[in-house]
């Protein structure tokens, strides 16, 4: 675990939203559009992901090996030949974790510091 | 599945396009659906605002996102490019060469180009600069100098220029150094670096207070003097000199700013030179020495200023008729400082970047079919990659990237190269500007060089691109197609060898005119005999030898010295020698018994003072009468000699021996003693001019050069004399020692130069040609091995063979020389003015060229031709 957590960590830094799109498939196998949807209800629509940085992202992400895409289709009936499915990989799984991880260590750092305090009376 | 055709659908698909192809083709179906989805929901929740909303963003993502894309794209094609030359070490080196040499040639020549022609001048408010010159053309005058009252009238009458200085060159002795210099020494207003905008590097700028008569005499120094003399040392400033005995305080150094007209050591105000401050001088209005250079009022462009200084004109000849008689066309010119610095360099500049263009579309052509042929062997690798689902514009892509980069690193060989040859191209352009020291790699150059690599990149790489198309069609279609694909390439190679054949010979003809033109100048006849002669110029210190008595008496005690030196024949004094500068003391003159006519202008001649040897020491025969003796003293009869082209021109049939002529309207007569041959003393090929020879011992100067005729090699009697001079005045320098020959090859430098240079090119265009003739017929043979082998099977003889390959390729070559023919009457036109007594149309010549391009381009199909010969035809059917 320690070595494959010292990979993750390795990895060069993730944007918020390449951060984003890992979350949103960590519950499931999703398809661009549902990416976007689910980014989209979890901030609250503060994240908008146009076309273009989704999947430059998407692509990123393959290529890294963090996302892989799915083999297996829906059923003919719901299915359109021309979306793609997307599963995040262990170790994209792993990446995303670490990434948590950070920001849980520089969030207590704050709060160490009173700034989430100060943030939230300001 | 249907597209989607709304306008909605077609500007998302058309934005789509900015994205490169591969990506494209992965997910721009999928993107489309999205944006489709991201639209409605968009315009349910916000309306039209929301819609709107939505298209800026993806608008600004596809904008974000396309750039690095493309460039991890570029990335993944070049690291492919890299391994594929790595895997051909031969082909890449042979290509990187060829570009390299083309994009050189260019690079050099362009750093040439930039900086004498494109640049502006080094000087602030260079564009407002004028030069302004007198022209009395009837009298053979168009660059007549300044006298100081015309310098006062002309600044004071103009209301188109912010200032107007003067300028004039002297030589004066620097003394106060471990010995005594010759400085050439530049006279000017005191805010001459003012108006051409030049601060000092150290110390300060002349002042008004420096120019007013009587005052502390100042000096500035300029660049390549304080670092050549000096050695740099910036606490020069402050330090005195001895200067026509009085005491000169440098006050300032110049920074490296071309100098024009001359390349001076020191500069000083009017004041501090003795004969621009002599009373007489400044009251005489025909007393002229200057120069004069302006600066116009912003706004004022040429035209306007010249037309305003032509009135300053019309003004002075109804003030003066007796001075500006309407007899001599009097007139005044203006004319922009950058283009007076640049215009004898911009014909050769612009032939030789021509020529380098040339030599460039040749290297592309050549890469171009290394390349075609490097498709052959790389055809199983496209056709994988074709299954494989790459597009063709990927292909396309790949193999231009492939081209970009082998340009890219020729591009940077090419910079290499050029900064090899700089100095000589300084050199060259020394013979045509004063801006050479402005010749730099600089970042236009890069930038240029850049430029050219990625348009030798197209050239080289899209003929191949286009040609793997159809490599790939024909490839996947099995069995067939092949023999197309094949005749395809081998259209497009040989049209690429016509193209480098007709190419060269523009360039060789180019280059041929030009050396014949350069060969023509080598054997003018110049009316002298420079062999063994050594010249030396010696400026007397006129403070020391302020008499004409003084002046005399030194160069007749030096003469006879020399002239009893051991391996010395004969040694003579001139005020100027020929080939060497374009200073000329014309001047009009009455010629006895032809009274003046009202209206009608003097004779005009070229006046030159020489001691009695001259003549001698040179070789220019005597053709009538006698050359000086020593009796020609002053106290005796005044006498000339007249060159023959002036006693043509002025006594016609009649003999001018005896004749008389006066230069003061009457009151002294000179007497002509003697007519000897012409010599040309403006240029090999300039016409001899109307000269008039007159005894140095009866008008003696004080500046003047030695002419030694030796028995031996001159420049080894050069010390023997300068200790003799040091002898008779141990603070007399003498400057400029150089043998005739070499005055004589200086004279042609540029011309030799150019033709130097052009034929470098075209040789250069003739072995990538030759050679790339060759590879083209060495690939054609082996493709057809087998054909070669069935006909020698039934029956052909290896000379048939021999001949049927040869006649192939030379039929191309036949084919580039008819085109490059046309090409060169056409083009050649444009050689015009670099020419001397060649026809830009020489017969001579394009048989010559033709000759050798066609004996290159023989031997270089001979070689595979004879290879096909000795094919042995059981080995080429079996191989197939």
């Amino acid at each position: 675990m320690a070595a494959s957590q010292g990979n993750s960590e390795s990895y060069g830094p993730l944007t918020p939203a390449m951060f984003h799109v890992l979350l949103a498939l960590a519950d499931d196998d999703l398809h661009g559009y549902a990416i976007f949807k689910e980014v989209d209800l979890r901030t609250g629509g503060k994240v908008q992901l146009s076309t273009g940085t989704l999947y430059g992202i998407i692509k990123r992400l393959l290529a890294d090996g963090l996302i892989a895409e799915l083999r297996t289709r829906p059923a003919a009936a719901q299915d359109d030949e021309r979306r793609r499915y997307y599963r995040l990989t262990t170790r994209g799984r792993e990446v995303a974790a670490a990434e948590a991880e950070r920001m849980n260590e520089m969030v207590s750092i704050a709060k160490a510091k009173n700034l989430l305090k100060k943030l939230r009376t300001a | 599945m249907t597209r989607e055709t709304s306008w909605a659908a077609r500007s998302y698909r058309a934005l789509l396009r900015l994205l490169p192809f591969d990506f494209r083709s992965d997910y721009g179906p999928e993107m489309e659906l999205v944006f489709r989805e991201q639209r409605k929901d968009a315009e349910r929740h916000g309306g039209i605002m929301g819609g709107l909303r939505l298209w800026w963003e993806t608008i600004l993502g596809i904008f974000r996102t396309a750039p690095g894309e493309h460039l991890a794209m570029f990335g993944q094609d070049a690291r492919f490019a890299l391994r594929m030359m790595r895997k051909n070490p031969g082909f890449t080196l042979a290509a990187v060469m060829t570009l390299g040499l083309g994009i050189g040639a260019n690079s050099a020549i362009f750093s040439v180009v930039n900086a004498v022609l494109l640049k502006p001048l080094p000087y602030a408010h260079g564009d407002r600069l004028v030069l302004v010159q007198q022209q009395a053309p009837k009298m053979g005058l168009l660059d007549q100098p300044f006298s100081v009252q015309e310098i006062n009238d002309y600044r004071t009458q103009n209301h188109s220029l912010d200032a107007l200085v003067e300028y004039h060159n002297m030589n004066f002795i620097l003394l106060g150094r471990s010995e005594p210099e010759r400085v050439e020494t530049g006279v000017v207003s005191w805010n001459y670096f003012e108006v051409f905008g030049v601060t000092p590097l150290f110390g300060r700028n002349f002042r008004p207070e420096d120019e007013v008569i009587g005052a502390p005499a100042v000096l500035m120094l300029s660049y390549e003097y304080w670092i050549r003399s000096f050695g740099g040392d910036p606490t020069v400033v402050g330090k005195t000199f001895k200067m026509n005995d009085r005491l000169h305080t440098v006050v300032g150094v110049l920074p490296p700013v071309p100098q024009y007209p001359d390349e001076n050591d020191v500069y000083m105000p009017t004041s501090a030179c003795p004969f621009r401050s002599a009373p007489d001088f400044i009251a005489n209005r025909r007393s002229r020495m200057m120069n004069v250079f302006a600066r116009m009022k912003p706004g004022v462009d040429v035209r306007q200023a010249q037309a305003d200084l032509s009135g300053v004109a019309a003004n002075l000849q109804k003030a003066y008729p007796d001075v500006y008689p309407s007899t001599v066309d009097y007139s005044v010119h203006t004319n922009t400082l950058q283009e007076q610095l640049t215009h004898n360099a911009r014909p050769t500049m612009l032939v030789l970047l021509g020529a380098a263009g040339f030599v460039l579309l040749i290297a592309c052509a050549n890469v171009a079919n290394l390349n075609l042929a490097r498709m052959v062997r790389r055809e199983r690798e496209l056709a994988v990659r074709a299954a494989l689902g790459a597009g063709r514009v990927r292909m396309f892509r790949q193999l231009l990237t492939e081209s970009f980069l082998l340009a890219v690193i020729g591009g940077g060989l090419g910079l290499l190269f050029s900064w090899g040859v700089l100095n000589l191209l300084v050199t060259l352009a020394a013979r045509f500007t004063p801006r050479a020291r402005e010749i730099h790699l600089d970042a236009t150059v890069l930038l240029f060089t850049l430029g050219i690599a990625v348009i030798a990149s197209l050239l080289s790489g899209t003929a191949p691109a286009l040609a793997s198309r159809d490599t790939v069609v024909g490839s996947l279609k099995e069995g067939s197609g092949q023999s197309t694909v094949g005749k395809v390439r081998q259209r497009m190679r040989s049209l690429l060898i016509v193209t480098q054949v007709a190419v060269s010979f523009l360039l060789l003809i180019g280059a041929g005119l030009m050396l014949r033109s350069f060969l023509n100048l080598q054997h003018v006849d110049a009316g002298f005999q420079p062999e063994n002669v050594l010249t030396m110029g010696i400026g007397l210190d006129f403070t020391k030898y302020n008499t004409g008595d003084k002046t005399r008496a030194f160069f007749e005690s030096l003469l006879e010295k020399i002239s009893a030196q051991n391996g010395v024949r004969s040694a003579a004094a001139s005020m100027m020698i020929p080939l060497a500068g374009s200073m000329r003391m014309s001047n009009d003159f009455q010629i006895e018994g032809l009274a003046p006519v009202p209206g009608q202008s003097l004779p005009v001649a070229d006046f030159r003072v020489v001691s009695p040897s001259y003549f001698d020491a040179l070789h220019i025969p005597i053709l009538e009468g006698r050359g000086f003796t020593r009796s020609d003293r002053p106290g005796v009869p005044d006498v000339a000699i007249l060159s023959r082209t002036a006693a043509y021109r002025f006594w016609g049939a009649q003999d001018p021996v005896g004749k008389r002529f006066s230069t003061d309207g009457g009151k002294t007569w000179a007497q002509i003693v003697g007519v000897v041959g012409d010599v040309k003393q403006y240029g090999l090929d300039k016409n001899p001019a109307d000269e008039i020879y007159v005894s140095m011992a009866q008008n003696p100067i004080s500046d003047s050069i030695l002419v030694v005729k030796t028995a031996g090699e001159p420049m080894s009697v050069a010390s023997q004399i300068i200790e003799l001079i040091h002898e008779m005045d141990p603070n007399q320098p003498a400057a400029r020692v150089r043998s005739m020959d070499q005055v004589r090859a200086e004279s042609v430098a540029g011309p030799r130069l150019t033709s130097n240079l052009l034929g470098l090119f075209a040789s250069l265009a003739l072995t990538i040609a030759a050679t790339g003739i060759g590879g083209v017929m060495a690939l054609a043979v082996s493709q057809r091995k087998r054909e070669i082998g069935v006909r020698m099977a039934i029956g052909a003889r290896p000379g048939e063979i021999l001949r049927m390959i040869l006649g192939q390729g030379m039929g191309l070559v036949m084919l580039g020389v008819a085109l490059g023919l046309f090409g060169a009457l056409a083009l050649t036109r444009l050689l015009r003015g670099l020419l001397f007594e060649v026809q830009p149309t020489d017969p001579l010549t394009f048989v010559g060229v033709a000759t050798v391009l066609a004996a290159a381009a023989f031997a270089a199909c001979y070689i595979p031709a004879r290879r096909a010969a000795h094919v042995d035809p059981m080995i080429a059917l079996r191989s197939e």
